[in-house]
């Protein structure tokens, strides 16, 4: 037998008192834990929605317009450079994306880390009809365009296949199966875009290596997406570095809403998190208050401990002890409680957001409780080893 | 050996100022065993407390085997606690929560030496008590649970036993019974002082001292012949 079977012993009797004192750092987990579960299930989502945004940066070719003027006189504008991005400039891209991302999150895996989804576009006329032909990397393009759904038939795989949009599918009267040519290459639809509401909408789309043959374009591209590993990937840095040291391009971040949009969460889990301090300080005058009335209580059992030998700092080992005690349930009570509030009040913060509970938060709930409760025991135990045998017995 | 020195004890100041003890001198020697009587309010349980640390002298001196312990700090007094001086209380004073055996073994818990149940065990059937070991201070008599309190005090075992009115709280048997277990701790060589305010009681003492006022006002000191 030891110490703290003596105290355990005596917890067991006060079960009620304990759980009492148990009370308020269970409220103050429960909030911490709540809030984090909550906010990690908004930001969960908000990223998903990101993802939605599809690329994180456009490079396309640097086109200047000059102004034209004689004397006062305007005379319209001149576009200087070229309309395409040679393709051996794609490595030069790429080496500086993934170098980036690999420097932003300290890592040192060799192969390819940024999606790149390269692009030619091309004026046609299908069917009689003026359109926009697209070529692309069946593979790259679908990550980037991760919100793509086919509506009938497959995506693309092979050469001679295109995807139609859905409008265009409609105009054109295209169905699953249908050939159609460009230029001088006839090609099979091969499945029909979901609307999109946007541009792709009007637009077919055909393996690259095929338009760049039909409309003799070999070797270079109109435009290409940039998909980074990660939303913490520094896209602006990514896009800087293309822009001063890839000539004739200009790459363009498209994060900046997206930007905005965490940054909200960010404020929200700050003013959350004050809240939750709040509730734990609150919580801890609860037990500084319970564990006051404890030692009241217990003086005397205090006074008989001391009589037969206690320490005033076994007393206090006593009180800390208890207050471990006391944080272990809080700890354990305030995750379950708080997740359970997160479940119930998290579809409500962000509307129809799935929450999923956070095993890592268990232990930061375990500490967090444990710390404040016996923070909040220091004062009561000091006190309660204070205590003078004699003056104990009479007090009772 | 135990020895007071003009002791005095004064409660509060100005009109509500109490002389509880208004210099007393005593001694115990080794294997004594002192009764205290008086009427309540005398000093006999003040006397009690000074003598083993659990109160301060307003002044005098307290010596235990030479040394002066009334100016001990609660560190000082632990060690003093631990195994020259033991209390018997006449509320028991157990542990509620504790069994008999956990009660008794509580002193050597402090110590750092709680794993010695069997001599625990050993004192409580010492004591009349070994098939009470499992029970709880609320399962047993008033006797039993003071011979609970009498067995912790054997645990550390001290040389010198203070008892406030141990059988106060009982019938003139129970009393009886753990009077003789009082003597046999006194033939073992232990020294015991006992406040009492019964005479049947006091009587089996070798000495008797009268508190009246915070005063001494009457020693009796008994021959040996008074044995048994």
């Amino acid at each position: 037998m030891n110490l703290y079977q003596i105290v355990a012993k005596d917890i067991l009797r006060r079960k009620r008192r304990v759980l009492y004192a148990a009370l308020g750092v269970v409220i103050g987990t429960m909030t911490v834990v709540g809030i984090l579960t909550i906010a990690s299930a908004g930001q969960a989502k908000i990223l998903k929605q990101l993802e939605q945004y599809g690329p994180n940066l456009t490079v396309i070719p640097a086109i200047n317009n000059l102004d034209m003027k004689l004397g006062n006189l305007s005379m319209g504008t001149l576009t200087v450079g070229e309309n395409y991005i040679p393709e051996d400039q794609l490595p030069v891209i790429r080496q500086i994306a993934d170098s980036k991302i690999r420097e932003a999150l300290k890592i040192t895996d060799e192969g390819d880390i940024a999606t790149i989804a390269p692009k030619l576009f091309e004026n046609t006329k299908v069917n009689g009809i003026s359109l926009v032909v697209v070529g692309v990397e069946p593979e790259q393009e679908r990550i980037v365009k991760s919100w793509w759904d086919i509506g009938k038939g497959n995506y693309l795989d092979d050469t001679d296949q295109v995807i139609v949009g859905a409008i265009a599918a409609d105009l054109l009267k295209l169905n699953v199966g249908d050939t159609v040519s460009l230029n001088e290459i006839t090609v099979k639809v091969a499945g029909i875009l979901k609307e999109t509401g946007a541009s792709d909408d009007y637009q077919i789309f055909a393996p690259l290596a095929t338009v760049q043959k039909a409309f003799n374009k070999e070797n270079v591209i109109s435009s290409l997406d940039i998909r980074a590993l990660c939303n913490a990937c520094p896209v602006e840095m990514i896009a800087d570095s293309i822009n001063k040291n890839v000539p004739g391009v200009r790459a363009i971040a498209v994060k900046q809403i997206a930007k905005s949009e965490l940054g909200l969460v960010e404020k929200m889990n700050s003013l959350m998190f004050a809240l939750a301090g709040i509730t734990l300080m609150v919580g801890l005058f609860g037990v500084v208050n319970t564990m006051m009335s404890s030692v009241h209580e217990r003086t005397k059992d205090i006074g008989i401990m001391r009589a037969v030998g206690a320490s005033r700092k076994q007393i206090i080992k006593i009180f800390i002890f208890e207050a471990v005690v006391i944080g272990i349930i809080g700890g354990v009570a305030g995750y379950v409680l708080g997740t359970a509030l997160a479940y119930l009040i998290g579809p409500l913060v962000f509307e129809g957001t799935a929450v999923y509970f956070v095993p890592q938060y268990f232990p930061l709930a375990l500490a967090v409780s444990i710390t404040v409760a016996v923070a909040a025991a220091v004062y009561p135990a000091v006190k309660a080893a204070e205590i003078r045998v004699a003056d104990s017995f009479r007090s009772v | 050996m135990l020895e007071v020195r003009s002791a005095s004890k004064i409660y509060g100041e100005g009109p509500s100022r109490v002389v509880a003890l208004d210099n007393v001198s005593l001694e115990v020697e080794n294997g004594n065993f002192i009764a205290v009587m008086g009427p309540s309010g005398s000093g006999k349980s003040t006397l009690l407390n000074v003598i083993g640390g659990l109160d301060q002298l307003s002044s005098g001196e307290v010596i235990l085997d030479g040394k002066r312990i009334d100016g001990y700090d609660e560190n000082a007094l632990v060690e003093i606690r631990r195994g020259k001086i033991a209390y018997v209380f006449q509320q028991y004073h157990l542990l509620p929560s504790l069994t008999a055996l956990e009660n008794v073994l509580m002193p050597l818990i402090f110590a750092g030496d709680g794993k010695n149940e069997k001599e625990a065990l050993a004192i409580l059937k010492r004591v009349g008590l070994e098939k009470r070991a499992g029970h709880k201070p609320s399962q047993l008599s008033g006797g039993e649970q003071q011979r609970v309190a009498i067995a912790r005090t054997l645990v550390t075992s001290p040389g010198l036993i203070l008892a406030d009115e141990p059988t106060g709280n009982m019938d003139q048997k129970t009393g009886n019974e753990i009077l003789e277990l009082f003597k046999e701790l006194n033939e073992e060589g232990r020294s015991i002082v006992m406040v009492t305010h019964s005479p049947d009681i006091a009587r089996h003492a070798k000495e008797i001292i009268y508190l009246q006022d915070g005063q001494v006002i009457k020693r009796i000191k008994k021959e040996d012949s008074t044995h048994g």
